[in-house]
């Protein structure tokens, strides 16, 4: 199995990725910026697993170097089966305090991207009539708090996009599904206050932050077989949190 | 198998129509072209073509003549 991940090479993304390739599923392992330390982990771990994995660059605020980066991952001429679409940028601010310059930007990348992606790798899957999409959403577009305008509402557009895909896409043997996870232990799941996080715990019923591996094992079931019925549906992993 | 030849084995396969049905032929003119027709043909095209569509191309996509032009336009495939 193949699978194409974007957002690879730090957070929920790389802990997708590794979870992926100790499961033996080949990887185009997408990024932005080409790295040698991201390269020397990709080889490692291509290695101490048996599969390929790919890296492929390109920046998913620019619709031209999307394309190009699924041209690429489509020249291997290997099927596409899976699609975790991963990357994606918080923002915290007001409605009065969030510019729409910055609202743009973050559906650029939260959104717009995310559907571009769908829409080309879609098309591999629509020829193979199957393929599982796994779009990385949030329980903020589910939970509605003062100070998340952008990344709340851009998140809460992805959820409905989900099921809307599920319902187009169905009919080529593809499940669309999302994962909205809670507060990660990641570089992004950090960027709220000290105090903000403790909130978010008070109202959380397990009272840390999730794994990033804990995510994966989601996005890895709703990959597999396992997950063959399930599609349009939104997996919450919050610790409880959402309920 | 010339890039014609290729272009009417794509709609015949992909849509289940005959080579006399193709000239003339409309999106929604038959039954199997519709939206998810239309998609599965798109799919089949690229593949054949080696070539990645516009959404815009996709959208004007809205004959079997217009499709062609668009590929010989857009897309470099001589016919």
């Amino acid at each position: 199995m193949n699978a194409v991940i974007t957002g690879s090479n730090r957070g929920i993304g790389n802990a997708i990725m590794h979870t992926f390739a100790h499961n033996k599923y080949n990887i185009w392992a997408c990024a932005r910026t080409p790295s040698e330390s991201f390269e020397s982990e990709i080889n490692q771990l291509s290695k101490s697993c048996g599969v390929s994995i790919e890296p492929v660059y390109f920046d998913l605020a620019d619709e031209n170097a999307v394309k190009a980066g699924v041209k690429q991952i489509f020249s291997y001429k290997k099927s596409v089966d899976v699609l975790v679409n991963n990357a994606g940028m918080g923002h915290g601010g007001t409605l009065m305090m969030t510019p729409v310059s910055k609202l743009r930007e973050v559906y650029e990348i939260n959104v717009f991207a995310q559907i571009h992606m769908m829409q080309l790798i879609s098309r591999a899957m629509t020829r193979q009539q199957s393929g599982s999409i796994i779009n990385i959403c949030s329980v903020g577009g589910m939970e509605v708090g003062k100070g998340y305008i952008a990344y709340g509402s851009s998140k809460a557009a992805m959820i409905w996009l989900t099921k809307a895909a599920a319902k187009e896409l169905g009919e080529f043997g593809i499940r669309v599904n999302g994962i909205a996870p809670g507060l990660t232990d990641t570089e992004m799941g950090h960027y709220k206050s000290d105090e903000e996080i403790q909130k978010v715990f008070d109202r959380t019923v397990i009272k840390r932050f999730g794994k990033p591996e804990e995510i994966a094992q989601g996005a890895l079931y709703l990959a597999s077989d396992a997950a063959a019925f399930i599609t349009g549906q939104i997996l919450v992993i919050d610790g409880g949190r959402v309920i | 198998m010339n890039n014609i030849e290729k272009y009417n084995k794509v709609f015949m396969e992909s849509l289940g129509v005959t080579e006399e049905q193709l000239a003339g032929l409309e999106y929604t003119g038959v039954d199997s072209w519709d939206s998810v027709g239309h998609m599965n043909l798109i799919a089949c095209l690229e593949e054949a073509f080696d070539i990645m569509m516009e959404t815009d191309d996709i959208i004007d996509f809205s004959s079997y003549e217009k499709g062609k032009e668009i590929l010989a336009e857009k897309y470099d495939v001589a016919f």
